[in-house]
Order: structure tokens, then C-alpha cells, then sequence
């Protein structure tokens, strides 16, 4: 592992510049298994008190992090590269366990690690070389500094890239785990960000930080493992397996997506449209799109004003999750078990029919009260009509369902309504089961677009299991690389390559990690 | 005298018991009082005409096992209520204590097994319940055609726990929640027929062998049941006979299901399902080597050489039918190698049967005991030779339409196959009285069709009586050349006539039906178009069979009231009547309508001496129990509302004409 020596080194001389190059390079055989890393190999000197410190420091002095790196970034750096050589070796054991579980060679792996380590040692000894230069040549030209970072930035991606697409070759289905380190590694330069924006590819990275008043630093700041110290998440087993059984739709890893919060007073206007970066609401998309004219350039593009082609860019595009506002409420972002909600329209449900009084009254039974008019619709096409009644007094609204639970439950029987009436309403049904049925269509595809929900709520428990982590069988568990699926996916199906999928990851993870712990501690 | 002194009850008894036919069981009663009580204390069953006396004659026979109500009209809820009015007390033992049940009275219910009640409209499922509540060894029931009988009858049929046999076709009212409750109520149930229940879907069905896993007879016709529920059958382990007639949503794919499972299937009839193929009939094939009878009639547009070969694993085949498909004589031959047990052969409507077809598919067959070859029309005495001789052991053969045939090859029929039951020669227009004489040989004859035959008469009529002293159905439709004679000669001989169409037979006068009269078993006559015959002959007629249910006297215009009269006085038993052309006045259509307490179903079109009045009269004097009612549509908007509205209400089905 030659690149952990170099990390060494780069502590030693302490040379800005480099830092991001060395912490791609630490972390790039790490990638495949990148929570198992950051989660629970070295869970040892992670509670070293430099780090905890590092932890708290956080929300105080990013801002300057990049510009002047102080001594407890340096701390942290080689705290973190002393035990690195053992993190990969460790690393790579995770994977060939992985790759028991799922039923590929591990010898095939293991050559494929070593044909990038070959690859690592190359660069490695390119990195050798500028050291030398620069202890020669101190005042170095900022052009040349830069030439040198855009070069080593270049290897490092393409090693990231065959990285992934080992990784993606060999565990079908992950994303969003490792987008964000390596975008954030990859992000740590404010330079490369931005020479990235300027490509186009990394827009979203700054807009969406900068929508939360956060600069392209906040990612520098965070390292990987901010908040994954133990103390942040005393969550345990029994908590950990509540949430396997909790079946609320998907279960995406807490830094896979960006937490997004409508005010109350947005989430009641009649809007549909929301800025995403100052959070005015609109009714028509054309609309938004017009109005985000003003909060850049980048939005003047043809490409920003045409309508967004669906099919290409949201595949790459950064995951968006809303909260609600309601404190307290296991939709809110600051709950210990936070549910976050996929759409705007989802908030703006929940928000209305959790939080709000419900003043729809049905005219028909004056009974029933929505607070959601769609509610109050859906339920007045069946208000007052035979419903498929059983002998126990449970009522279906459909037929089959009925015929369903008589199948399993012994002794029940249909009940016969007063009327027979059944006819129409039979036929009624069935034209609601078929649309029911193309809804449910609908939901999965929107669900295979999004992710995989198995996926995000195991590596949720990969989270949560640092609490038990003194247990050494917790983390040898196979569900480690189902991380990865998304991430590979994103690997093939975007043309550009590897670059274009880790930006969005990186603010992401920013968002999460920094973020959250930013706005918390301010 | 002595000798039946001798006999104790319980031999009695036993001599009782072999007694199959009713009408010797009514000379047993008539002996002497003994003879009565054996009759009354070991009778199983009984079939109750009229309902006035139905409380008695239940008080009367307390062993019997079961009672049908099918012919018995204006059976209602209150006519149940009555009858069980002590039986309620049995199952409410805090009244035993205040009055002691009358288990004389209700003794009937306790051991009731069978429950017909088809055919009823009256009847509603509040009395049905009660019924089946007071039945609890009810085993079987049967409320087929009660076409108003839908899910809330099925609830009360479903409290019948012990249930193994429930017919319920063309209930037009049940739906899949009917057939749940029957499923979830009675899971012992193996006899299930649901034809014509057209509510029924794939729900019900699928539910239905979810639970009741013992099913052994099936029957779906007519259904809109898809290939689902196929698959929801084919896990049934026990059933034994499925029958999807004319279901047309079922396709191959449907039978592909039924071929890999139901592995006890003995009976299929897949008959006028027209999305079935013979790919689907042979992966039924496939999967059942011991399929016995296979029905597939108006479903193969052509009997294919693959189906044909896949036919030959059938080592137990004994019935196949496959009516109305296309049919070569190569494709027959194949047939008579396989099936050496055959004993029932289906072409009727087959096109392209020959001669060569029939002889080749018979020269194999020689247990062959019904063919039926109806409208096969290129066939000919040679067809019927080779028949006649290679299946001596013929009992039915059916030749309707096959025009060629003459009095020739009833010569081979009455040769060599002398066992013949049923032969039916209508339209076979070249048999002349020399072929019914070498026919008449065939003693054994039961049933003989000859409509249609222009060139028989009374001479012939004559061999055929003289011989055939079984027969017990005679179609003579239009066989003009028949007169007095030839009734002459069979009312003297076949004295077992029980059906006799006569219809448009214009010699025959008062005469000839005066020697109907003598035909005391007569209960079916048709006999339109008798112009000859007056009041004299209806008056002979209805005072010499008094078991005439069903009669039909369209186009009789010479018959006036007092031949009417007779009728309203004489036969009590009449069920079906047509009067329709007939001069009959609003008098002696009263007196008809009000008189004939059985009368279920009349056909009462243009009778130009009836007026509104005489109409409205004679159905309020019927109203109570008629059935089926057939009127010019004229009368419609004549009637009162009134009327019309107690028919309907009363469960009577008016079909205006």
C-alpha cells in the first residue's frame, strides 16, 4: 500500500495542494466498501479525542478550512493516515467477504485490486516527483501548482472510474453511498469545482450548497466520518431492527440524498413549483424556470430553460428529500428515526393531512373529514355505495380482496348487503382496480428510478451498527455492498464517464454530514 | 288371502323395496290396508303433485329420505311455515317444556337426505331457510330453474352443513358471493352444478376450490368463467366430471391447466367452447390416461391426425363426442384400431362422413352402443349395414336426416340388431311400411321417432305395434298417411305409450282418439293440427288418461267447449297445456284455468272467442300457481296492471307473443 505511505509524507510537508490528491488516493481502493470504512474497520481511533474534536469544530471554522488549514486539520490528517494502511488492508477483506456472499470469484477481485493498486503506485511515484520538485523550488508559480493538481486530478479519476466499474461489474445495484465521498474528496478544491462547473458537470454540486448558504468548502470541511462518530448516533440493535421492519416505502442512507424544508407557509400556497434555491413557488414549471433565470447565469443556458428532459439528467441528478417543518414529527430531519418524504406534492400531503385541521366534510355522509380535497374526492366516488362487506364486519372496496380474505380467514363469509344492487357498482370497481393498477405501475417505476428501498435501509443499519461495534461479526455481514448499487448504475448509464455522477455526491454529503451538524450547531 | 296373511311386514318390506316403477308401487297400495302400511312406514321418497296434500301425506310416510317439490305448485314461504309449524318447537327446547313437541308431525324433517325444489317460484329464501334449519341430515338439494333464486337463497342452501350435492342452475340471481357462502358453508360439498348461473365468475370459482377440496362433479356450462378458473380447478384432487359447456371465454391455455392437474378427471365435456382448439383437448389428453368420456361437440372445427393419435393412450375411453367437426374417413379408421371399448360414438352435423368413414370407424367398434349420426346425410344402407353388423350390441342409434336410407337397411337393423332401444329415423323420408315391418323385429324397442316419414301408414304403424309392446315414446309428426287404424293397433298393444306425437296426422278423427284413451300411462300428447277431431274425441281422451300432463291441441278448431269441459273436469294432472288457435270461449277457459289445479304452463295465443275479460278472468282464477304464461303481445296493454303485476309477483313468467 504505497499510497498510505505517501499520505505520510503529505502530512509531513503539509502542502494544501496536495491534500486532495492524497485523500482521493487513500480513498479510492476504499470506495467499493466506503461505509464499512468509514463505519466500523477503525472504529478505535475514530474515538481518538482529535477527531471528536474535529467533530465539534466542524460548524465553527470551515469556512477558513481551505485557505489556511490549522493545526486540527493536520491532526486529524495524520491521525486518519496512521491507521489507513491497516483500513485498506482491512478494506480489501470486506470485499472478498462481499464477494462470498455474492457468489463471484473473490480471486477476480483481488487481481483487479492489484492491477489498481499498479495503477496507484504509478501515480503515486508522479506525486514522489512534484514533492521532490517542491522541496527544491518553494516559491512555486500558482500556474504551475495548478498544472500539477489538474494532472494528478486526471489519474486519480480514471483510477476512479476503473474502480467503479470493477466494483460495478461485480455488485450489480448500488449509487449513492460512494458518490459521496469520492465527490466530496474530489470536491475539496474549491479549483476543481469549479473548473468542473465551468464543464457543466459539477452545477448542481455549487448551486445546491450555495442554496443552503453554504460555499463548495462546506464539503472540504466535512470528512467523511464527520458525524459517524459513535456519540452521534446512539442508536442500538432493537432500534436497528425496528427499522427493518418498518416497511415506509424507501429507506435511503441518511447523505445519499439532499434534505430539502419548505416552510409551512410554502407547503399551504397553492404552489407546486418551488425554487430550490430561495424557495418561491410557482404553478406552472415554465414559470420556475423563468424566475431561476434570475439566480444565475447557468440558468440562462437554452438547455435550463428548455424543459427538463427526464430521462437523461435526473438520472444524475442529486436525489432531492423533503422534511416538514413540524417539529417533532418523524417526517422532520431532526428526528432520531427521520422518514424523509420524495416529492413536494408528498410534503404538502402529509403536511395538510398529519398537521392541519381536516376541513373537507364529505356532503353525502357528513361523517368523514379530509384535510386534502383529493381525500375528500377519492372518497366521495365511494361514499354511500355497497361496499364488499365480510361476516366479521370488515369492509373491502374491492371484490377480490374480499374473495381474498374469505379464502384465508376460516368460517367467513360474505355478507349479503340489504339492496342488491351490485351490477353497476361491480363494474364500477373494476374500472378502479385497473387504476389502481396504473398507479401502482406508476409508483414502481418512479421507485426502480429513485432506488432500491432494501438497499438504502441496509446501509442505514451498516450506520447504525457503529453503536455495537465492539462486536467483530456485526460488521463482517454481507449487506455491505448493496451500497454500491447505485453508484455503479449511475457509472454505466451516464456517457461522461465518472466525473459527472460525483459531484452531485458530494454536496450531498455535505448537506447531510456538514450541513445538518452546521445548522444544528449554530 | 292366506298367503298374505303369512307375510309378516318386514317380508313385506323386503318384496317392497324391489318394486322400481311407480306405477306398480300405486297397484301395491291398492292390494289392502297391510300392503298400504308397508307402503306408507318404508317408502324412501316422494314426489308430491299437489300441494293440499302435502301435510298429510308427510304425516303419513315418516320414513322418507327425500321429498320433491318440483311438480307441486304454489309451494311458498308460508306453505314451508305450516309445514314446519311443529317442527319449530323441536329446536327450541324452552318451549318443550310448556308443550311437549309433536314429534308425530315433524318426524319427516329429522330424517330428510333430499330436497327437490326446482322449478319453484314461490318460494323465497326466508322459507328455504327454514327448511334447510329444519333438515339437518340434508345431503343433497336441488332448486335448479328457480330463476329467481339468487345469493340470499344460496346463504340460506349454505346452512346445510352436511351438504354433498347441490344443483343450482339458471339461479339467475347467484353471484360470486352466493357461491362463497356455498363454499364456505358447505365444505363437504362433491356435486356442484352452477350452469347458466351467469353471475358466477372467476371469483367465485377460485373460492370455491379454495374450499371445498372434495368436489367430484363440476358443472360451469354456459359460464363466463375464464382460463383462471381452470387454474383454480386443477388442484382439485378428487373431481371426476367437469363440465364447461359452451364456455366461451375458455380457451386452450385453459385446458392446458386442466391437463396438468385435476388428476382423478374421468369426465370432461368441453362442448361448444369455441376458443378451444384440438391442441387444448389434446393437453387434457396428455395429462389424463384414464379420461372416460370426452365431450367436445361444436368446439373442432376438423378432427386432426394429432388428435386422433394422442386418442390412442385412451385405453379407457368409452364415450367421445365430437359433433359437428370435420371428420375424414381416414381420420374414422384411426378411431376403430384405438378404442375397442368404445360404447358411444358422437358424429352428428359431422361434415364429410361417408360410407367408407362409418364402416371403417365401425369394423373395430363391436361394444359400440350408441351412434349417433344425426344429419350425417351421404350416408346409406351400406353405412347402416356394416353398423348393424358389427355392433350387434347397438342399443341407440339416431339417423335423423340420413334421407337415403330405405326400408333396406332397417332389414340389416331389424336383423341383427335386436337389441335396439332407440332408434330415430326422422326425415328419413325413403322409409316406407316394409321397413317398419322388418324394423319391428327388433323387439326391444323403446323410443321410435319417424317423423316426417311421408311414406308410412297405418299398415306399417300395424307391424310396429304388433311387435313392439315396450314402446314408450312414438314421434309419428306429420305423418300424413296415418289414420284410426294404426291407433287401433298400438292402443291395443303398447299399452306402455307414454309420449305420442301426432301432430299434423289429418286423418286421424274422434275415432282414433278414442282409441288413444285406451292408453292409460299417455301422459304426453301433441296433437296439433287435428282438424278431424271434435269435442267427442277430447271428451274420450281426457276421461281415458288420467295421466295426461302435457298436451297440445294447437290448431284443433273443431274442438269446442264441452271437449274443453271435459279436460277441466277429467285431467287433474294436466302441467302443459296448448290451446293456442283453438275455439275455446272465455267460459271454458276459466273453467280450465280454474279447474286444473296442477296446470303450470299454458299457451294461450289467439283465441279469437276468448275476450279481455275472458283472459283477465282465467288468470286471476290461476294466478296463484301458474308458472309460464304465453300471450299475444295485443293483450299487454288490455290487461289490467293488476293483474299482471300478481302474475309477476307471484314468480309467473309471462312471454308475450
Amino acid at each position: 500500500m504505497e499510497d498510505l505511505k505517501m499520505d505520510d509524507e503529505e502530512a509531513l510537508c503539509a502542502e494544501t495542494w496536495l491534500r486532495p490528491s492524497s485523500g482521493n488516493s487513500i480513498r479510492q481502493p476504499n470506495q467499493p466498501s466506503f461505509t464499512n470504512f468509514t463505519l466500523s474497520n477503525d472504529q478505535p481511533e475514530w474515538e481518538d479525542p482529535s477527531l471528536l474534536d474535529y467533530g465539534v469544530r466542524i460548524g465553527t471554522s470551515f469556512s477558513k478550512y481551505s485557505f489556511a488549514p490549522d493545526q486540527d486539520g493536520q491532526s486529524l490528517q495524520s491521525n486518519n493516515s496512521n491507521s489507513k494502511r491497516g483500513e485498506v488492508n482491512q478494506q480489501i477483506n470486506e470485499v472478498l467477504k462481499i464477494g462470498k456472499a455474492q457468489d463471484w470469484d473473490p480471486r477476480a477481485m483481488l487481481n483487479n485490486l492489484s492491477f489498481l493498486e499498479q495503477k496507484i503506485h504509478q501515480l503515486q511515484d508522479l506525486v514522489h516527483l512534484i514533492v521532490s520538485r517542491k522541496d527544491q523550488i518553494l516559491q512555486q508559480s500558482d500556474e504551475l501548482a495548478m498544472q500539477q493538481q489538474q494532472l494528478i486530478t486526471a489519474d486519480l479519476t480514471s483510477i476512479i472510474v476503473q474502480l467503479i466499474s470493477t466494483a460495478g461489474s461485480l455488485l450489480p445495484s448500488v449509487k449513492h453511498n460512494l458518490t459521496g465521498p469520492t465527490a466530496m474528496a474530489i470536491g475539496k478544491h474549491r479549483h476543481i469545482s469549479e473548473i468542473l462547473c465551468n464543464s457543466g458537470l459539477g452545477l448542481d454540486a455549487t448551486n445546491i450548497s450555495e442554496s443552503h448558504g453554504m460555499g463548495p468548502n462546506v464539503a472540504n470541511q466535512v470528512e467523511p466520518t464527520g458525524d459517524t462518530a459513535p456519540s452521534h448516533h446512539p442508536l442500538d440493535e432493537p432500534e436497528l431492527k425496528e427499522e427493518d421492519d418498518a416497511d415506509e416505502g424507501e429507506n435511503l442512507p441518511p447523505g445519499s440524498y439532499e434534505i430539502l424544508q419548505l416552510e409551512k407557509e410554502e407547503i399551504l400556497a397553492p404552489h407546486t413549483h418551488f425554487c430550490t434555491i430561495c424557495g418561491k413557488g410557482f404553478k406552472r414549471d415554465a414559470n420556475l424556470r423563468m424566475h431561476m433565470r434570475g439566480h444565475g447565469d447557468e440558468y440562462k443556458t437554452p438547455e435550463a430553460l428548455a424543459k427538463p428532459n427526464k430521462g437523461n439528467s435526473s438520472e444524475a441528478m442529486l436525489l432531492k428529500r423533503y422534511s416538514c417543518p413540524f417539529a417533532g414529527c418523524k417526517r422532520n430531519k431532526d428526528h432520531k428515526k427521520f422518514q424523509p418524504l420524495k416529492t413536494i406534492l408528498c410534503v404538502k400531503n402529509h403536511y395538510k393531512r398529519t398537521h392541519c385541521d381536516k376541513s373537507y366534510i364529505c356532503s353525502r355522509c357528513n361523517t368523514k373529514k379530509f384535510s386534502v380535497i383529493a381525500d375528500l374526492k377519492t372518497h366521495e366516488k365511494h361514499c354511500g355505495k355497497d361496499k364488499w362487506l365480510c361476516s366479521c364486519g370488515t369492509t373491502f372496496s374491492r371484490k377480490d380482496k374480499l374473495f381474498g380474505h374469505i379464502a384465508l380467514f376460516q368460517g367467513h363469509t360474505p355478507a349479503i348487503p340489504l339492496e342488491e344492487s351490485r351490477g353497476v357498482e361491480g363494474l364500477l370497481e373494476q374500472g378502479e382496480t385497473t387504476g389502481g393498477e396504473k398507479n401502482r405501475i406508476d409508483q414502481s417505476i418512479n421507485f426502480s428510478f429513485n432506488t432500491e428501498s432494501h438497499n438504502g435501509s441496509r446501509v442505514q443499519n451498516i450506520m447504525d451498527m457503529k453503536g455495537s461495534i465492539d462486536d467483530p461479526s456485526s460488521y463482517l455481514s454481507p449487506i455491505n455492498y448493496d451500497s454500491f448499487n447505485e453508484f455503479s448504475r449511475a457509472a454505466f448509464d451516464d456517457p461522461d464517464g465518472g466525473f459527472s455522477f460525483l459531484i452531485p455526491g458530494s454536496c450531498n454529503y455535505g448537506q447531510k454530514n456538514g450541513g445538518q451538524s452546521c445548522y444544528s450547531d449554530l | 288371502m292366506s298367503i298374505v296373511e303369512a307375510l309378516t311386514a318386514d317380508l313385506l318390506a323386503r318384496v317392497y323395496r324391489h318394486l322400481s316403477c311407480e306405477t306398480d308401487r300405486k297397484a301395491w297400495r291398492l292390494v289392502c290396508k297391510e300392503f298400504h302400511r308397508v307402503d306408507s312406514v318404508s317408502r324412501p321418497s316422494i314426489r308430491v303433485l299437489r300441494v293440499e296434500f302435502l301435510d298429510s301425506l308427510l304425516r303419513k310416510y315418516t320414513r322418507i329420505e327425500s321429498l320433491d317439490l318440483s311438480v307441486c305448485p304454489r309451494i311458498d314461504d308460508g306453505t314451508v311455515s305450516i309445514l314446519l309449524s311443529g317442527a319449530a318447537d323441536l329446536f327450541t327446547p324452552a318451549v318443550w317444556r310448556v308443550i311437549p313437541p309433536r314429534f308425530d308431525s315433524v318426524k319427516w324433517t329429522g330424517r330428510l337426505r333430499r330436497l327437490v325444489l326446482s322449478h319453484s317460484t314461490g318460494l323465497r329464501h326466508s322459507g328455504l331457510e327454514q327448511l334447510v334449519r329444519a333438515c339437518p341430515m340434508l345431503e343433497s338439494i336441488d332448486v335448479s330453474y328457480s330463476q329467481g333464486f339468487g345469493d340470499r337463497e344460496a346463504a340460506a342452501v349454505s346452512l346445510a352443513v352436511g351438504l354433498r350435492e347441490l344443483k343450482m342452475d339458471k339461479c339467475l340471481g347467484l353471484t360470486d358471493v352466493g357461491l362463497a357462502k356455498i363454499a364456505v358453508g358447505c365444505p363437504r360439498l362433491e356435486k356442484l352444478s352452477l350452469k347458466w348461473c351467469l353471475e358466477i365468475g372467476d371469483l367465485g370459482v377460485d373460492l370455491l376450490c379454495k374450499k371445498c377440496f372434495s368436489l367430484k362433479f363440476l358443472d360451469l356450462s354456459y359460464l363466463k368463467v375464464t382460463n383462471d378458473s381452470l387454474r383454480s380447478i386443477a388442484p382439485l384432487i378428487s373431481l371426476e366430471v367437469l363440465s364447461i359447456l359452451g364456455c366461451s371465454l375458455v380457451d386452450d391455455v385453459g385446458l392446458q391447466f386442466l391437463g396438468d392437474g385435476c388428476p382423478s378427471l374421468r369426465v370432461i365435456d368441453v362442448s361448444r367452447c369455441d376458443a378451444v382448439s384440438s391442441s387444448g383437448i389434446i393437453s387434457i389428453i396428455r395429462g389424463h390416461d384414464c379420461l372416460e368420456q370426452l365431450k367436445a361437440s361444436f368446439s373442432l372445427v376438423e378432427v386432426t391426425p394429432s388428435l386422433v393419435d394422442s386418442l390412442k393412450d385412451l385405453k379407457a375411453l368409452t364415450s367421445f363426442r365430437i359433433d359437428g367437426a370435420r371428420a375424414s374417413d381416414c381420420s374414422l379408421q384411426s378411431f376403430s384400431k384405438n378404442f375397442k371399448n368404445l360404447s358411444e360414438i358422437g358424429l352428428s352435423k359431422c361434415t364429410g362422413v361417408t360410407d367408407i368413414g362409418i364402416i371403417q370407424l365401425v369394423s373395430g367398434s363391436s361394444n359400440l352402443r350408441l351412434l349417433d349420426l344425426t344429419c350425417c346425410h351421404s350416408i346409406t344402407d351400406a353405412a347402416v349395414f356394416s353398423v348393424s353388423n358389427s355392433c350387434r350390441n347397438l342399443t341407440c342409434l339416431k339417423l335423423e336426416s340420413c334421407s337415403i336410407i330405405t326400408e333396406k337397411g332397417l332389414y340389416y337393423l331389424g336383423s341383427f340388431c335386436l337389441l335396439l332401444e332407440e332408434l330415430d329415423l326422422t326425415d328419413c323420408s325413403c322409409i316406407n311400411n316394409t321397413g317398419l315391418k322388418y324394423l319391428s323385429r327388433c323387439s326391444k324397442l323403446r323410443s321410435l321417432k319417424l317423423g316426417l316419414c311421408m311414406c308410412i301408414s297405418d299398415q306399417g304403424l300395424c307391424h310396429i305395434a304388433s311387435n313392439c309392446k315396450n314402446i314408450y315414446e312414438l314421434d309419428l309428426y306429420k305423418c300424413c298417411s296415418i289414420g284410426d287404424e294404426g291407433l287401433e293397433a298400438l292402443s291395443s298393444s303398447c299399452k306402455r305409450l307414454k309420449i305420442l306425437n301426432i301432430s299434423y296426422c289429418t286423418r286421424i278423427t274422434d275415432k282414433g282418439l278414442e282409441y288413444i284413451s285406451k292408453l292409460e300411462e299417455l301422459s304426453d300428447l301433441d296433437m296439433r293440427g287435428l282438424v278431424q277431431v271434435t269435442c267427442l274425441g277430447i271428451t274420450a281422451l281426457a276421461a281415458g288418461c288420467k295421466r295426461l300432463a302435457n298436451l297440445d291441441m294447437k290448431h284443433c278448431q273443431s274442438v269446442n267447449d264441452s271437449g274443453f269441459w271435459a279436460l277441466a273436469h277429467h285431467s287433474r294432472n294436466l302441467r302443459q297445456v296448448n290451446l293456442s288457435y283453438s275455439n275455446i270461449s272465455d267460459l271454458g277457459l276459466c273453467m280450465m284455468m280454474g279447474n286444473l289445479t296442477r296446470l303450470q304452463d299454458a299457451k294461450l295465443l289467439h283465441l279469437s272467442n276468448v275476450t279481455v275479460q275472458g283472459f283477465e278472468l282465467a288468470l286471476r282464477a290461476c294466478c296463484m300457481r301458474i308458472k309460464k304464461v304465453k300471450l299475444v303481445t295485443s293483450l299487454r296493454y288490455r290487461l289490467s296492471r293488476e293483474i299482471i303485476e300478481t302474475l309477476h309477483s307471484r314468480g309467473c313468467k309471462i312471454r308475450w307473443d
